[in-house]
């Protein structure tokens, strides 16, 4: 197998399992984020042409805005909290 | 086999360093640029790093900064050739807006890993940044998030963009 989608694999499998566990919501985000980067270029490894090269832009993009609303859901959730003490 | 090796250890290498020090330069230490970027840095002081390392790695996950940017030029390099690392630029800046934020760290980031990516272009293959930069990442948000801040937060103080 070629060495730059083993080392990609690699590293996916160890961030997935981080993701599962990690306790704390706010840290699994900066896991999320590296799986995302290995996604998007297991996409364009896989699929060799302009339009892979898209569909893994469009794809870390789309979870980039999916993982800034997961973060400032829990932001907005803590000042909540700390009005209702 | 070792070719191979010494290639992906110096494309992560360049990877890692073009996007740190972009990303430095245009200021991802100093503040967060949205909520959920300042509760992850908080988050990541509480375990024992450095609270702009975390703000800095808050950012790079509420927004594609250059550390995105550097992943696609890799990509559209791999996939289109030279012109692509410019599409990527256009590509990350409207990914930049949709996050509110100003998007010069994305742009400028995706420009310079573009020329770096030409400049290596005899000697190592795109493909082999598109791994370096994975391996870059992971390194920053992937394997000790104390370290790492503490790490990201000495470089931003001596280059004095605190």
């Amino acid at each position: 197998m070629d060495i730059v989608i083993l080392t990609i694999g690699t590293i996916m499998v160890i961030v997935g399992l981080r993701i599962f566990l990690t306790r704390s919501r706010a840290l699994k985000l900066p896991y999320v984020c590296c799986l995302n980067f290995c996604m998007a270029a297991l996409i364009v490894l896989y699929i060799k042409s302009p339009m892979g090269a898209l569909t893994a832009v469009v794809y870390f993009i789309s979870s980039t805005i999916s993982s800034n609303a997961i973060a400032h859901t829990i932001g907005e959730m803590k000042k909540i909290e700390k009005t209702m003490k | 086999m070792e070719i191979e090796v010494i290639k992906l250890i110096i494309a992560s290498i360049i990877c890692w360093i073009n996007f740190v020090v972009v990303d430095t330069y245009f200021g991802l230490p100093k503040k967060p640029g949205v909520s959920g970027a300042e509760v992850i840095g908080k988050k990541i002081e509480k375990i024992g790093g450095n609270i702009n390392g975390g703000y800095f790695m808050g950012n790079i996950v509420c927004s594609p900064d250059a550390s995105a940017g550097t992943l696609m030029a890799a990509i559209f390099y791999y996939a289109m050739g030279f012109e692509g690392g410019l599409i990527a630029a256009l590509l990350i800046f409207i990914g930049n807006r949709l996050c509110n934020d100003p998007g010069y760290a994305g742009t400028i980031g995706t420009i310079t890993a573009t020329i770096l990516i030409y400049l290596c272009s005899g000697f190592i293959e795109p493909q082999y940044f598109i791994a370096g930069m994975v391996i870059a990442i992971f390194t920053i948000q992937g394997f000790h998030h104390a370290y790492a801040s503490k790490l990201l937060g000495s470089i931003a103080k001596k280059m004095g963009r605190i």
